[in-house]
């Protein structure tokens, strides 16, 4: 490639945010359910992901989607009972599944316990900085098309109001399980993607703390926002780095962009912007009646 | 208002990414080849949880570079440090491994002390073909990654059975409780060569406790090791539960003192231990009491320039730049495909840390190990253990 290695690494950095970044956005922004344990399926798609690589060296894009699906698994399987809860219970729940799972992979033999995993690279031809950002484009198109999709409307509905979504024919729980489903297939895909590319995983870096990063991805961009989470996974990736000249006043500069940002677009960067509407009216060819809609 | 705001966000993001990608553009140099500086990078943390392991290996870096430069450098070159913080995170430790790398043209990365971070950098060093020195991790798996991967800390595998011969033959222990903190790779691995140490040794473990690492409440397991009237109780873990499980064991009347590994020498483990930690324990690679020669004066030199005494991390960093250095003179070259033969080959180097040899699978072997115990509050330096070399 023609980037330098430093530039991939950061781009690769943020196509992984924006992997994770999606998946929270369809549970939390599109359907209304907080989780703040995504990164406990993350970390079931990266061992899962790194344990295909060293045990049955199958082909990267079945290690992929397989970390993925397995995420997918665990997620119909834990949230069929936890998806009847709702605002802080679910997110409580959450929190409490992701210290299991994370307890769970420190004690299992096969995934080396506290010593974690040491990845090799992974059986394929083609870079993989272009697999993560080919994926980070393909999951960003997969979620503008729920978003628009009936399913996707469904979500809104459930977000909006739930009783009002089920007196109109919505089977809540159902689409909340099968939304929960989709997000934590992303974000397996996108733990599987981050093992395979720093070649070392250890339970302790899927933590509280992870999962914080990937809501602050989402808010940051605009809860719901699809373009938004894509903003904000760059946003919070490349800014550590860009900030590297301020040396040791970084990480506060880092923190008071946040608070300033929060403060001035509550919203998020693109929360309540419709993209495309935007683009028509700077083209000056809005019909008033669109408009009106929103 | 909100329309201006984001358009002004976007374009001031926008400019960053420029500006961050212009600089692409300069035409690469090949590693070693361009200026007259030959550059080292630091690979640490500056801030964060594990800055007090980055924070000192720098200075000594910092300080074995200018003894260096003022005595005319390496090879005619001077040695200039690159230095960035990587917050204790591995996606900011690979990104900026990248950097060291590619853009920085650096010959050598001296870091990270931690065994995480450093399993991360090393293939990256390893395909660029940079020497990676890591000054701290003590885990497996880290030089097995690649010929370019080395270490100069003192490894438990090395400095574990000749604790255990001291603490038999010497203090007359011969029955332990084990205790480890089973979420802590570090304890885990500890508590692994201790086992791996007595074996075939009239040592017999006679208690083995598990906790977590942010427990509080060690009731339990103190209860079970009280029953089996232990010589000592080997802590893997580090100085928070350290100290706590040591007050918990004073409650209920435990005259057995705590012995660990350099996880229980913090200041730390002194404040919140007080009077129950008492006689703990400790062994290190490096103690700056009763320090002789190189190490007097390195100490000395130290704390004129800190304001405080060091400790094993800068220690090590100040090491790790003179091995590098002393490599690149014996193989009069400051490119790392050269002198990596060069730095594989390090026998009895005289460091401030003590004296390194390292072996043809590039792990080191130190000598001597710092036996410390706690008097008055304070880490005393009991006996310097020599390790065997071979």
């Amino acid at each position: 490639m023609l980037i330098d290695p430093y530039i991939q690494q950061i781009l690769v950095t943020i196509g992984i945010g924006i992997i994770l970044a999606q998946g929270l956005n369809i549970i939390t922004g599109l359907t209304g359910q907080l989780s703040l344990g995504h990164a406990a399926f993350m970390s079931i798609g990266a061992f899962s992901g790194a344990l295909l690589t060293i045990k049955a060296g199958l082909p990267f894009p079945l290690v992929v989607l397989a970390g993925g699906m397995t995420a997918a698994v665990a997620a119909v399987l834990v949230g069929w009972p936890i998806l009847r809860l709702t605002g802080d219970y679910l997110a409580i729940c959450t929190l409490g599944f992701a210290e299991i799972v994370k307890v769970v992979f420190l004690n299992l033999d096969i995934t080396n316990r506290a010593f974690g995993l040491t990845v090799p690279p992974p059986a394929t031809s083609v870079p993989l900085p272009l697999t993560v950002l080919a994926s980070a484009l393909l999951v960003s198109l997969a979620s503008q098309s729920i978003r628009c999709s009936r399913f996707g409307r469904a979500l809104m509905a459930i977000r909006d109001d739930e009783i009002a979504a089920a007196a109109a024919g919505i089977d809540v729980a159902r689409h909340k399980v099968r939304a929960f489903g989709v997000s934590a297939f992303m974000a397996g895909v996108g733990g599987c993607l981050y093992a395979h590319v720093l070649g070392y995983i250890n339970p302790s870096d899927f933590g509280f703390l992870k999962s914080v990063d990937m809501l602050a991805m989402v808010v940051l961009g605009g809860l719901g926002s699809v373009p938004g989470a894509v903003l904000g996974a760059a946003f919070l990736g490349a800014a550590p780095e860009l900030l590297r000249f301020m040396a040791s006043y970084r990480m506060l500069v880092y923190g008071a962009m946040l608070v300033a940002l929060m403060v001035f677009r509550p919203d998020g960067l693109l929360g309540g912007i419709n993209l495309w509407d935007f683009a028509l009216r700077r083209l000056g060819r809005t019909s008033q009646r669109t408009r009106g809609e929103n | 208002m909100s329309r201006i705001a984001t358009v002004a966000v976007g374009c001031v993001l926008a400019a960053a990414f420029l500006a961050g990608c212009h600089k692409k553009e300069e035409p690469r140099t090949p590693a070693a080849g361009g200026g007259d500086t030959v550059k080292i990078a630091f690979m640490g943390a500056l801030t964060g949880d594990v800055a007090m392991f980055g924070k000192p290996t720098l200075e000594g870096m910092k300080m074995a570079a200018e003894e260096i430069n003022a005595g005319g450098g390496v090879l005619g070159r001077k040695i200039e440090i690159v230095e960035a913080d990587n917050r204790g995170d591995k996606q900011e430790g690979a990104a900026l491994a990248q950097k060291f790398v590619s853009r920085d043209n650096v010959v050598a990365i001296l870091g990270d002390p931690t065994t995480g971070i450093s399993k991360v950098v090393a293939p990256i060093a390893q395909k660029a073909q940079v020497v990676m020195l890591s000054a701290g991790a003590t885990g497996p798996g880290v030089v097995e990654i690649g010929d370019y991967i080395f270490r100069d800390t003192l490894l438990d595998s090395v400095a574990m059975p000749a604790l255990v011969d001291y603490l038999v033959k010497n203090l007359k222990f011969t029955r332990f409780a084990l205790v480890t903190s089973d979420n802590n790779d570090y304890s885990f691995g500890l508590s692994q060569t201790f086992r791996d140490a007595i074996k075939g040794k009239n040592v017999r473990i006679v208690a083995d406790e598990k906790i977590k690492d942010g427990d509080k409440d060690f009731s339990a397991q103190v209860t079970n090791i009280k029953a089996m009237k232990p010589d000592a109780i080997f802590f893997s873990g580090y100085y928070t539960e350290g100290a706590l499980l040591m007050k918990e064991a004073r409650k209920q009347g435990i005259k057995a003192p705590m012995v660990g590994g350099d996880g229980i020498s913090a200041s730390t483990f002194l404040e919140l231990g007080g009077d129950a930690v008492e006689g703990s324990i400790a062994y290190l690679g490096f103690s700056p009491e009763q320090a002789t020669g190189e190490t007097a004066t390195f100490v000395a030199n130290y704390k004129k320039r800190t304001g405080e005494l060091p400790e094993m991390f800068g220690a090590q960093g100040y090491d790790g730049v003179k091995i590098l250095a002393a490599a690149m003179k014996r193989a009069s070259s400051i490119d790392p495909k050269v002198f990596r033969t060069a730095l594989a080959q390090t026998r009895n180097f005289p460091g401030v840390s003590g004296t390194v040899t390292i072996r043809p699978n590039r792990e080191p072997v130190k000598s001597p190990l710092c036996v410390l115990e706690v008097k008055g509050g304070k880490y005393v330096l009991k006996t310097k253990v020599p390790v065997k070399m071979d």
